[in-house]
């Protein structure tokens, strides 16, 4: 039943943040428009470049799709609506979005195409820079849960939420899940205007359908991810914390999305000097001062 | 639910979407099937075959961050478990741990100083 509840959930805040980045984009309001689009991918040519390395290509759509729902798998809407509540829950979540990028160097590989494999090449420096400021910040959280079932991380912010307790932590999980993401300030790997659609760029029809619809739950995967680690998951007064959760996802997959509208594209030279002499003695500096915390504060 | 029940709910999840994705392109092939026409296969590159091969050797320009992450990637491993029992072995973990951080941080200090922490 929560497999269910749990999956329509995913699908309805794709739904949704695809209206909305209709909405920016295009300046009109079309709850349609995502079904439609979704049904004119299906009618819509498929084409497959020649000597492309064909497992690569047909696999790594079905496997961005697969990794970011295996991510969202393990995060709670409430204190039971979860499909697997796992004693590695937080790990487990890493070890999924760590297979970002294999599917990301497969649509660069597979199609044999100059743009896509400088694509997914140019994916492979961009988790160097962000790997680090996804899983310090989670070792920050774990801390203060001590545990690293994410049920138990969202009850430990029971009254005070991690995006006060370690603000830094937040800030730096909220641009490497941006990143990891490839949303707008950071997509490299799609480059759109630069690279020509970069890993996108020989997809079309049902493929490129399922590219985007595993790139929008990947956007709902690590939005649901921060609302659990950082913005205190299903707590909330008056709705019920189904809808909390929820709502808090929704905000956070937006306000992701507007960022990227306002800012322009980083290099991959000037992110990976950024998180690496900035951000990661940021988030050691993170674990440290949650650790004084921890044991400071009863 | 037991361990290994839930983690035939996330293989039978892996397996599902698999199937669904499959359907989507069942139903694809059913609307129509793509004309062959010449000169449609090429990859994007305005039309004509690019003059070299694509799966040639690629300059990682970010090794210097790359070796680095190597190192960091591997004290991860030691975090998690460290700090979920962290509170509760209290100080000492933190000394433990910070020798070990400060270590590594010297490694990026040094790496930094030669000149790791750009693109080659």
């Amino acid at each position: 039943m929560n497999f269910v509840i749990v999956l329509l959930a995913l699908l309805g805040s794709v739904w949704l943040l695809a209206v909305v980045e209709g909405w920016t984009t295009t300046g009109r309001l079309r709850p349609a428009a995502p079904l439609l689009s979704g049904l004119a991918h299906l009618g819509r040519e498929s084409i497959v470049p020649r000597t492309p390395d064909r497992v690569f290509f047909e696999t790594a759509p079905v496997l961005l799709l697969i990794v970011a729902v295996l991510g969202a798998a393990v995060l709670p809407l409430a204190p039971t609506l979860v499909i697997a509540d796992l004693a590695t829950g937080a790990l487990f979540i890493n070890a999924a979005l760590a297979y970002v990028l294999v599917a990301l160097i497969m649509a660069g590989w597979g199609p044999n195409g100059a743009y896509a494999m400088i694509g997914g090449w140019r994916f492979l420096g961009q988790l160097i820079a962000y790997a680090m400021l996804i899983v310090m910040p989670i070792t920050a959280v774990a801390m203060r849960a001590e545990s690293l079932v994410t049920t138990v991380i969202v009850g430990s912010q029971d009254g005070l939420w991690n995006i006060v307790y370690q603000p830094l932590g937040f800030v730096l999980f909220f641009i490497a899940a941006m990143a990891l993401a490839f949303r707008a300030p950071f997509d490299l790997p799609t480059a759109p205007g630069e690279l020509g659609g970069g890993v996108d760029a020989e997809y079309t029809g049902v493929r490129l359908g399922v590219l985007r619809l595993a790139r929008l739950t990947l956007v709902i995967t690590l939005a649901s991810a921060t609302t659990v680690f950082y913005l205190g998951g299903w707590h909330g007064p008056l709705l019920p914390p189904w809808a909390w959760s929820l709502i808090k996802t929704l905000a956070v997959a937006v306000s992701m999305l507007l960022a990227g509208r306002y800012l322009p594209r980083i290099r991959e030279a000037d992110l990976m000097r950024w998180c690496w002499t900035l951000g990661i003695p940021l988030a050691l500096l993170n674990i440290i001062v949650v650790g004084l915390l921890v044991l400071v504060v009863p | 639910m037991s361990i290994l029940e839930q983690y035939g709910l996330l293989l039978a999840l892996v397996l599902g979407i698999a199937a669904t994705v499959l359907a989507l392109f069942g139903i694809a092939r059913a609307m129509g099937p793509t004309r062959r026409e010449p000169g449609k296969d090429v990859p994007a590159s305005s039309g004509v075959l690019s003059r070299d091969p694509v799966w040639g050797r690629y300059h990682a320009r970010y090794y210097g961050y790359a070796l680095l992450f190597l190192a960091f990637d591997m004290e991860m491993a030691f975090m998690y478990p460290w700090a979920v029992v962290y509170r509760e072995v209290g100080l000492v973990a933190l000394y433990d741990m910070g020798v070990f951080l400060a270590i590594l941080f010297l490694g990026l200090l040094y790496g930094w100083s030669q000149g790791a922490l750009r693109r080659q």
